[in-house]
């Protein structure tokens, strides 16, 4: 510090100031940041639990960064076989593999290890929970509107690659149950028409169950996947600092302004009293809720299968399409399209595609192109929510039906009966679901609307273009302020 | 706050009003203050316990459940405390910020157009070389997609071929060979071709059915029928069988086959009968396939049927 | 006498792991199965020697006539409502009346289930004893899983039973309305007959299928689930991914969104803010 040549600026004797002022002397010095800093301090953060969701799933990938990390100290991606010696009598003696049997260890040999891996999963499933609830937060709110098209894109990227990573996960243990999804898995692949069986085979490294999948599916999950989703999780915070958080309309609330708390103290404290809840709240199912005691499903064995096999439930609702969906098949041109081709490529495929598109296909069906910063709330766009209502009802049938053992089991309704029930549920549910959210969003509405002030929006319509230029002049000097309110912790949307 | 920054700091963004109802009388809430501060105190003291116990935990041989459980607490204290703080204790007055205008001028619109027009002009005096460094790039982009072939075989006749042949003995996982009369009715056994014993798109399924003997597309021995244990519709084991209703029911998806009827799908997803292996008995009495299965085992796939 | 497996008592002597104490407070983790001074743990229930008694065999005859007649027929011949008996032998006999089955609550053609036995011990020797000497059915297995290895039990296990009962021995469902039942209460007797006879829609697995010693193996690994704690906590039912997902999105996502919910709350006089830092 002393010895820097400093500018001449620069009060004298700061000696005797605190640590934090010397330190940011000393940075800003090299690096010039102070003016961008103290704007991300300053900024504003419109205020809404609903905004915190994103939050949950934030954190809930902090901790899975955190927890897998320790994983991989200890767990070995490889299909050799070894001779299981370890602490836990059931499976002692038998030839297993060391992937199976590092993730034993990890459950019975390495301290505190098995709390880690009970937090890793439970983690995922509520990063995947948290990212569906956010993504429903943003949709029914209108929160992908412009200028925010691009940041919705990346959520449900992000959402896609979680989902992803999900599974890899799962499938990584080699044992009886990850085998057997990785062989739905790989039937799904051959039955893509043309290539299926090309994808299969590079993919696999062979033939199911092929003898590379284990150490790819580890490369994939601990470095590729997480890597995107780190890089867009930074695109996704960046662009949300940039254009600024969205906000419901209220007193003072205009399509023009940010109304709420600034970063610095307030919302970074709550941001970080969210990560610690989160987190504790993943801390005490790690350790007080089993989760995939790979040890009693037993080493994956591709003869072998039992019953109740499910996927983890992100992927129930592509399970319930393969269970439910008739038995059809087609052939084309002498070449066959097989039925998992329907339910687990298309399904998916025209979900995801619907689901980046929409904000596209809402503008271009409501004329809508202009700016909004303004939050719907979903009454106030019946069609909108009666779709989005619709689809959910859609995709909870399809999850239920995903569980149709283990309901036919619990209540005991035959299968024969549950599968039928669920192909008319299907159909029904998410019509009668839709209409009713669409009824209600009417009533809703009109109970509405003497109060009115939540029509902020049409008595003020958003002007993208109206030169107001007092905000243009500085416009060229706000550019740099991007980065630095990153790194403060803003305000993370995901 | 605007004056706590170093004199680099600009501001920008002049227009910030502070809208909220200023907050200077403090002296008639010591008593919620007071409150306020033992809740974050108490909740941070927790944390420590919690934080020691987990060391004391650990260090004499660690429990998943007391490990999750104050590592639960210690974290949940210090979120406990960080929140009441930041509610009680930390400014809360609602900020007003404009928001700035995400499109820029047309002036630096025109500026950014003219300067990468600039720069592009030079490249197009040069569009010989423009095109051969694109071609180059191009090719380098095509022989870097040529290494995803190093990743697996071609799928050829694997998904086609099963370890069964003429006359190829059916074994147990353990390489024993099976008998007819080894088979009591109502039983099921899973076989492999002999010296594949194990393999993943082998198994199959041996059923006396006990029903006298069936007419089937292939040989039978007896009422032992041999169908493939590979589900057609994602090729889990068709491990659940019902010996009373003679049903074969698929765990993943409940694709349910019949047992006396060549296997025909009766209820869920599965579009195809599970393909029935032909046997026979061999001169030592013991169960020998006649033949390849006469369809691909397993899921179905684009050229299945070629 | 017949509740063997039930009672079981939480090991909690002087000493006890850190795990042990935690399960005392929490009633989780290892329960550390003690019979109760029982000296049937393998729940043979009844008198093995009295079955060749040709007073008991008249008494079950006795009983046969009273509670069994009207399904299974005059001397086990059978009948509409109920399936013949000649050659069902002790097993199935003993199977269906310790496990409770029989005498059945449930119409003929449906699957009845396990509950407590509606006879006690005599009584069911006794008609063990009689449906025995009806016809030339298999014997009450003797089992040993004490001397049985139960790693190799649970290969077999997984390569048999578990398509139907679960990895877990949890149960599972089957088509038409049929259930795979939960393995958690049956006994190491149990276990044996129903392999040796295939009750319902049970595939059959007889001597020429699984030696005794391999009965013996499954049989001990059965036990071993049983007994066996769960080391991560609460077991949601050891059925898999279901009540995972179940947890995870109301519990963990739940306790996350009241926490957004909490943290997210505007408190509207917000008059404790310290002048300094403002």
């Amino acid at each position: 510090m002393n010895t820097d040549g400093g500018r001449p600026s620069a009060p004298s004797g700061h000696r005797g100031t605190p640590l934090t002022r010397r330190t940011v002397r000393w940075l800003d010095r090299r690096v010039g940041a102070a003016g961008m800093a103290r704007k991300a301090l300053e900024k504003v953060f419109p205020d809404h639990w609903s905004f915190l969701i994103g939050e949950i799933a934030l954190w809930s990938f902090v901790m899975l960064l955190l927890t897998g990390v320790y994983l991989t100290f200890f767990f070995e991606p490889s299909l050799e076989k070894v001779v299981y010696d370890g602490s836990y009598e059931g499976l002692r003696g038998l030839e297993i593999t060391r992937a199976y049997d590092s993730a034993l260890d990890i459950s019975f040999e390495v301290r505190s290890g098995l709390v880690m891996r009970q937090m890793h999963h439970w983690a995922a499933l509520v990063f995947v929970a948290s990212t569906s609830a956010h993504l429903c937060r943003v949709f029914f709110t209108g929160a992908f509107r412009r200028p925010r098209e691009l940041n919705w894109i990346i959520g449900v990227t992000l959402m896609i690659l979680a989902i992803v990573n999900g599974f890899t996960g799962y499938s990584l243990l080699d044992d009886q149950l990850s085998g057997t999804g990785l062989r739905i898995a790989y039937n799904i692949a051959i039955s893509i028409p043309l290539v299926g069986t090309w994808i299969a085979s590079l993919f696999f490294g062979g033939e199911f169950p092929g003898p590379d999948i284990i150490t790819r599916l580890y490369v994939i999950h601990i470095l590729l996947v997480p890597g995107v989703l780190l890089a867009l999780i930074g695109l996704h915070m960046g662009l949300l600092v940039r254009q600024r958080h969205t906000q419901f309309s209220g007193p003072g609330r205009t399509e023009d302004n940010v109304v709420g708390e600034r970063v610095w103290p307030t919302y970074l404290a709550k941001g970080l009293g969210m990560f610690f809840l989160t987190s504790a709240a993943l801390a005490a199912l790690g350790g007080l809720a089993q989760i995939n005691p790979i040890w009693l499903y037993g080493p994956y064995e591709p003869a072998d299968v039992s019953t109740a096999s499910q996927p983890d439930w992100y992927m129930g609702w592509l399970d319930g399409a393969l269970r439910i969906m008739p038995s059809w098949e087609f052939r084309a041109f002498g070449f066959e399209v097989p039925n998992p081709f329907l339910q687990a490529v298309l399904v998916p495929t025209i979900t995801f595609l619907l689901l980046f598109l929409w904000p596209f296909l809402e503008a271009r069906v409501t004329k809508d192109h202009a700016e909004h910063h303004l939050l719907d709330r979903p009454r106030d766009r019946p069609v909108r929510t009666a779709l989005g209502v619709a689809a959910l009802s859609f995709y909870t049938v399809l999850f239920f039906a995903g569980g149709s053992d283990v309901l036919a089991v619990t209540f005991g309704i035959p299968i024969n009966v549950l599968f039928p029930a669920f192909q008319v549920l299907l159909v029904v549910l998410p019509a009668a679901a839709g209409y009713l959210a669409y009824r209600l969003c009417k009533e809703l509405a009109q109970r509405d609307q003497p109060g009115g002030e939540h029509h902020a929006r049409e008595v003020a319509p958003p002007a993208p273009d109206s030169g107001e230029s007092h905000r243009r002049e500085v416009a060229p000097d706000d550019t740099p302020e991007r980065q630095p309110a990153a790194e403060a912790g803003g305000k993370p949307r995901r | 706050m605007s004056d706590g920054v170093g004199s680099e700091g600009q501001v920008h963004e002049g227009q910030q009003t502070s809208e909220k109802q200023a907050s200077d009388d403090r002296s008639g809430d010591r008593p919620s203050r007071s409150w306020g501060e033992r809740v974050v105190a108490l909740a941070f003291t927790v944390a420590v316990l919690a934080g020691l116990a987990l060391t004391v935990v650990y260090s004499v041989g660690g429990q998943a459940q007391l490990e999750g459980l104050f590592l639960a607490v210690a974290l949940g204290g210090i979120g406990v405390g960080a929140v009441v703080w930041a509610q009680r204790f930390m400014p809360s007055e609602e900020v007003t910020e404009d928001r700035i205008e995400l499109g820029s001028t047309d002036e630096e619109v025109k500026a950014f157009t003219q300067s990468f027009e600039t720069g592009e002009e030079s490249l197009e005096r040069r569009s010989l070389l423009v095109k051969l460094g694109l071609g180059a790039l191009g090719a380098l982009g095509l022989a870097a997609v040529f290494p995803i072939r190093s990743l697996g075989p071609r799928p050829g006749r694997g998904l086609k071929d099963t370890g069964y042949a003429e006359g190829v003995r059916l074994v147990t996982v353990h390489g024993r060979p099976v008998r007819p009369d080894s088979l009591v009715p109502g039983t099921v056994l899973t076989v492999w071709p002999e010296g594949h014993e194990g393999d993943a798109d082998s198994p199959t399924l041996l059923i006396r059915t006990g029903a006298g003997r069936l007419q089937l597309a292939q040989p039978t021995v007896d009422d032992i029928v041999a169908y493939s244990k590979l589900c057609t519709h994602t090729g889990c084991p068709v491990g659940l069988y019902q010996q009373q209703e003679q049903l074969l029911l698929c765990p993943c998806h409940q694709s349910t086959f019949d047992v006396l009827d060549g296997a025909q799908p009766i209820f869920g997803p599965a579009a195809r009968p599970l393909p029935q292996l032909p046997i026979g008995v061999d001169d030592q009495g013991f169960f020998v396939a006649l033949g390849e299965f006469p369809q691909p085992v397993g899921g179905g796939f684009w050229d299945r049927g070629r | 006498m017949l509740a063997a497996r039930t009672c079981r008592v939480v090991a909690a002597g002087a000493g006890a792991s850190l795990a042990t104490v935690l399960a005392v407070l929490t009633g989780l983790g290892p329960a550390a199965a003690a019979e109760d001074g029982h000296d049937d743990p393998l729940g043979y229930v009844v008198d093995l020697e009295a079955l060749d008694d040709p007073a008991v065999v008249a008494e079950g005859r006795r009983l046969y006539q009273r509670g069994c007649v009207s399904c299974h027929g005059v001397d086990g011949v059978g009948a509409p409502a109920g399936p013949p008996l000649r050659d069902a032998g002790a097993a199935s006999a003993h199977f269906q009346l310790t496990s409770g089955r029989m005498p059945a609550t449930v119409p003929a053609g449906a699957q009845p289930q396990r509950k407590p036995p509606a006879y006690g011990a005599e009584e069911i020797t006794a008609l063990v004893a009689y449906v025995a000497s009806l016809g030339d059915g298999p014997e009450i297995p003797r089992v040993h899983p004490d001397e049985a290895d139960v790693a190799v039990g649970g290969e077999l296990f997984r390569q048999v039973c578990a398509a139907c009962h679960s990895a877990t021995g949890a149960g599972g469902a089957q088509s038409y309305g049929r259930i795979a039942p939960t393995l958690m209460e049956s006994t190491p007797v149990q276990v044996a007959e129903a392999m040796r006879i295939g009750p319902g829609q049970m595939p059959v697995f007889g001597p020429e299928r699984f030696s005794d010693e391999e009965v013996d193996e499954i049989v001990r690994y059965v036990q071993f689930l049983q007994e066996v704690g769960d080391p991560g906590g609460f077991a949601l039912g050891r059925i898999g991914p279901i009540p995972e997902g179940f947890v995870a999105i109301v519990i963990g996502l739940g306790a996350t969104l009241l926490a957004a919910f909490w943290v997210g709350k505007r408190r509207e006089q917000s008059h404790d803010v310290e002048e300094g830092s403002a």
